[in-house]
């Protein structure tokens, strides 16, 4: 039995036999690919819009390059068999290495367009430079194997390729679908095995300091970088868990000392340094946000604790933390019918689904009646404030607002209830709004409010109810 | 003989060439001159133009396309993705003080500028800012402390001046903000920028950009009015023109719809005799196809602005009769807002057309008051400007709190700048005038968000410069959005090439201090 030749001879032999141009031409294309991430620097700024134009086309060419290469090594093992379809597996090679780069060179443009960048982007891009180098190298080795010469250099490369890109593809799963997306619905026993950031939910913590003042100065100027999209330095803010495990540094919250924690140390450097966060020019925390961090982190950094030393409690002049309401959006076809048929509007407090929906009648309040706000029970539980004023509704709307559970603000100014069945309303504990002005609403009709601890402000404008004027202000305030 | 270049009746007949240009533009049309240089050229002008016109077309078409009126306003709304976050107001009315009230006799209060009368400013202070050319001749700038004391009133112990007596009433509901600044020192550039974020013309004002962004709440009346006060040929009234209130690169039905300030806000508003609604929604109807089929021909959006405007006056036509129909006003609003509110067209008047607006959901509402203008006289002037301006300002603000509104409405008084501690000509013991003023002047906000009974920022002993807390124009802007749930970087419109946005394209911040 021959010995084959060690591979580094192997390979110094190609070397020797090839020509000056096909050195180059290699060489020369390694260089390119390599220089690619330094022409197209990341800088996180949106460029001309034609080049995100050609970038977007990345998504659609990237499975052709894919597919030819996981079909590469099948034709390579069948050739053993049919010579054919080795001849076929060097066509394959070619094309899978032209529109690899192709697809990679899209990549490129497409996040330098958008000016997208983060760790994921990252790996993805040199995942995908990289394996775009080793099929120039597979493409290089390839002839000597198929002549025999080179017996392992050849198939040890395409492995390496394979895995290759399965880590780069895996990257840019993550990026378009969310790095969580394969572990999201892990069974539980497996997610022991593989914790995930997807187990992360701060729905226990509602209403703590930390849900109403630590985590808004967290989402409003970190987690654009250090959120699910992108996950810069591995470092993902957007859940307490995550939050107290820290990135690649290592931890960046050190419970009770501030100036110990990186956080604190990197959003307290000099603008000017290059460690300062956050990067890439985007607004500075406050020096409020960073006294409230700090004595957050002081005070022991819990996720529950509901007041910590330091930091001022929304709760005296705020209406407190919004309680959020399910997500209405795939009712939306649903509520435009309703809304083409009654004329009342349901409208969208702000973008995100769970801060709710206002019941708006102003367009047809004089027709607007009881039987219509029935029509509306069905979506009581996203409606979070009733527009009734000056509408035609009577004492029988109570019945059907007393089913909507998340009300937080009632409008029936101008319209002629008397107040009798408000009682019905105790059952809306968030509701903190309750406008009578103008109707007939007597003293006594007030009294089931008074078990409502969460409801601040009671509108008496104009009605028999209202209080005997004090000084100038005729308004009651009662708080509680 | 020494001859114009471009003079007619030369002896010899005069050239381009012969224009003082630099030689290198010279040598480009002398090239341009060979006839295989100039078909070549043509030829590659006329390629560029039809790939512009292609595109510009097709440009054209997709925004006509975009504006598509069948879908419905909330539809458009989710779109935009607005509001950002859920807001603390839905609505805004802005009382814009035009002229540029003087923070040093209503609300800067500086005690010590009384031992100062008629000295000289330090050079310090002024340093090597370049003043207008009404004063920058002056060979002295006499300091003229207020001629009217101050108080402190409610529980903030806020101090006012004794022009703006119902305003002190109220100091526990607003936020005073003392520092805000601007970069223009003459009253046009300067009310663009307050209005447009931009001192040039051509960019939507803030009504504008509500409008587009968060639309109407009421079908039946438009998303942002403006009301003009009459003016007091007394007073020194500056031009208010309808480019503060326009849409700029926005589609035009977003400017705001100005109502008249007479005793018919909106003119012909009934359908003359002889003409039924039938009739007259038929003539609309008809319109409308014809603008419809300019539409689907040359493809301008602003055809699709011209229809919605049509319907909305058609709609304007029932609800503005309610709107100004002040008849079953309660006794009480006539004791709150003064006599003055019976007029039409006064501020009061005004003051009280925006609270029933905001009953009844308009987004935006903007009183312009002119006359702050005081150059000269401003101890004649001023307190007829406070008489006009400082009850109906405090009207408004009680009548919406104890209506309920004021939670939800966000109240903004404010000027295009200040003015001078020094005094405009010559200083008397008795009367003074002063000039412009954009390094320091005081608004105030109400409602809507924003904590009640402060005083934002300070001033320096002469309520010239800014010691603590600057506000800039942009801030304030972006503050006003953030009230209204928008986030002032992420609402932009693409035109020209940029992402424009009110707050321009310099950094702006929201004052977090503001907001409660």
């Amino acid at each position: 039995m021959i010995s084959a030749a060690p591979p580094v001879a192997n390979v110094r032999g190609l070397w020797a036999r090839s020509t000056l141009w096909e050195r180059c031409t290699v060489l020369g294309a390694v260089a390119l690919l390599v220089s690619l991430p330094f022409l197209f620097r990341l800088d996180g700024h949106q460029h001309a819009d034609w080049l995100q134009f050609l970038g977007r086309f990345h998504p659609a060419l990237v499975h052709l390059p894919i597919g030819m290469l996981v079909l590469l090594p099948l034709l390579e093992f069948a050739g053993n068999a049919r010579h054919s379809l080795r001849e076929a597996a060097a066509f394959v090679l070619h094309l899978a290495l032209l529109t690899g780069a192709v697809t990679l060179f899209f990549g490129i443009l497409l996040a330098y367009g958008s000016g997208v960048v983060g760790a994921t982007v990252t790996r993805h891009m040199w995942g995908a430079i990289v394996l775009v180098i080793e099929l120039v190298l597979c493409e290089t080795v390839r002839p000597a194997w198929a002549s025999g010469r080179l017996p392992r250099l050849y198939p040890s490369l395409l492995a390496v390729s394979l895995l290759t890109l399965g880590w780069t593809a895996h990257q840019g799963g993550s990026l378009t679908h969310g790095s969580d997306y394969l572990t999201r619905y892990m069974p539980h026993s497996l997610q022991r095995i593989f914790p995930s950031a997807s187990a992360a939910s701060d729905a226990a913590y509602v209403g703590s300091v930390y849900m109403q003042t630590i985590h808004p100065i967290l989402d409003a100027k970190c987690v654009a970088c250090h959120g699910s999209n992108k996950e810069q330095g591995g470092l993902r803010l957007d859940f307490y868990d995550l939050l107290m495990k820290g990135g690649s540094d290592g931890s960046v919250i050190a419970v009770r000392s501030p100036d110990q924690s990186l956080l604190l140390q990197r959003v307290t450097l000099s603008p000017s340094d290059r460690h300062f966060m956050p990067a890439e020019g985007r607004t500075p925390l406050s020096p409020t946000e960073i006294a409230a961090l700090r004595a957050w982190v002081l005070a022991g950094a819990s996720p529950t604790a509901t007041s910590v030393p330091g930091i001022s409690s929304n709760a005296e002049h705020a209406d407190g933390p919004l309680q959020p309401v399910g997500d209405y959006t795939n009712l939306m076809g649903e509520i435009r019918e309703m809304q083409r048929s009654e004329g009342a509007k349901l409208v969208a407090v702000s973008a995100k689904p769970s801060d709710g929906l206002i019941l708006r009648t102003v367009d047809v309040a004089s027709k607007f009646d009881d039987a219509q706000l029935a029509q509306f029970q069905r979506f009581a539980p996203f409606i979070v404030e009733a527009e009734l004023g000056r509408t035609a509704v009577t004492d029988a709307c109570f019945d059907t607002l007393g089913k909507f559970s998340n009300l937080r603000a009632l409008h029936l100014e101008g319209t002629a209830i008397t107040g009798r069945g408000l009682g019905k309303l105790t059952s809306l504990s968030q509701l903190s709004y309750l406008n009578l002005s103008g109707t007939k609403i007597a003293t006594d009709a007030l009294a089931p409010l008074k078990s409502m601890p969460n409801l601040r402000h009671i509108y008496l404008f104009d009605t028999p109810a209202e209080p005997a004027p004090e000084a100038t202000d005729t308004t009651r305030r009662s708080t509680q | 003989m020494k001859q114009h270049p471009l003079c007619t009746d030369c002896e010899s007949p005069v050239t381009p060439l012969d224009l003082p240009v630099p030689a290198a533009v010279k040598q480009e049309w002398a090239a341009i001159e060979t006839r295989r240089r100039f078909l070549g050229r043509s030829g590659k002008v006329l390629g560029w133009a039809a790939l512009a016109g292609l595109l510009g077309e097709a440009g054209l078409r997709s925004v006509a396309a975009g504006a598509d009126l069948t879908a419905h306003p909330q539809d458009h709304k989710i779109d935009l993705g607005l509001p950002h976050f859920a807001p603390r107001a839905k609505r805004a009315i802005y009382l814009f003080m035009s002229g540029g009230p003087s923070q040093v006799d209503l609300f800067d209060y500086k005690p010590n500028l009384a031992s100062q009368f008629n000295k000289d400013m330090p050079d310090s202070v002024r340093g090597n800012q370049q003043l207008t050319g009404m004063t920058a001749g002056q060979a002295h700038f006499p300091v003229a402390p207020s001629h009217w004391p101050f108080r402190q009133h409610g529980q903030s112990g806020t101090w006012v001046s004794e022009l703006l007596p119902y305003t002190g009433r109220m100091v526990d509901d607003l936020t005073i903000i003392k520092t805000i600044n601007t970069d223009a020192i003459n009253h046009e550039p300067a009310i663009m920028l307050m209005n447009t974020g931009n001192m040039n013309a051509g960019k939507p004002c803030l009504g504008a950009w509500l409008a587009y962004g968060l639309g109407s709440m009421n079908d039946n009346l438009p998303a942002f009015v403006v009301l003009q006060t009459k003016t007091n040929p007394k007073e020194n009234n500056q031009p208010v023109s309808s480019r503060l209130w326009g849409s700029g690169f926005l589609s035009s039905e977003y400017a705001g719809v100005g109502l008249r300030s007479g005793a018919d806000p909106v003119l012909y508003l009934a359908d003359p005799a002889g003409v039924d609604r039938e009739v007259r929604r038929e003539m609309l109807d008809t319109v409308e196809r014809i603008n419809r089929k300019t539409l689907d021909e040359v493809g301008d959006p602003e055809t699709n602005a011209r229809i919605a405007q049509y319907e909305m006056a058609f709609r304007m036509q029932s609800s503005v009769p309610e709107l100004i129909d002040l008849s079953k006003e309660p006794q009480s609003t006539w004791d709150l807002y003064g006599p003055d509110a019976r007029q039409p067209g006064t501020f009061a008047y005004n003051c009280l057309l925006a609270r029933r607006m905001a009953e009844r959901g308009v987004r935006f509402t903007q009183i312009y008051k002119r006359g702050w203008d005081v150059h000269n006289d401003a101890v004649g002037m001023l307190p007829i400007l406070c008489g006009e301006t400082d009850r109906a300002a405090y009207a408004l603000v009680t009548d919406l709190k104890r209506r309920g509104l004021l939670d939800d409405t966000l109240v903004i008084w404010a000027g295009e700048f200040g003015r001078t501690v020094y005094s405009q000509g010559g200083l008397s013991p008795d009367n003074y005038g002063r000039d412009h003023h954009p390094r320091c002047f005081t608004t105030w906000m109400a409602g809507g968000g924003t904590r009640q009974g402060v005083t934002h920022g300070e001033t320096d002993d002469f309520s010239y410069n800014i010691v603590k807390d600057p506000v800039h124009v942009r801030d304030f802007n972006a503050t006003i959005l953030h009230c209204l749930g928008i986030d002032h970087n992420r609402f932009t419109f693409k035109f020209q090439g940029l992402d424009q946005k009110l707050t321009s394209p310099v950094e702006a911040s929201v004052v977090q201090d503001l907001l409660a």
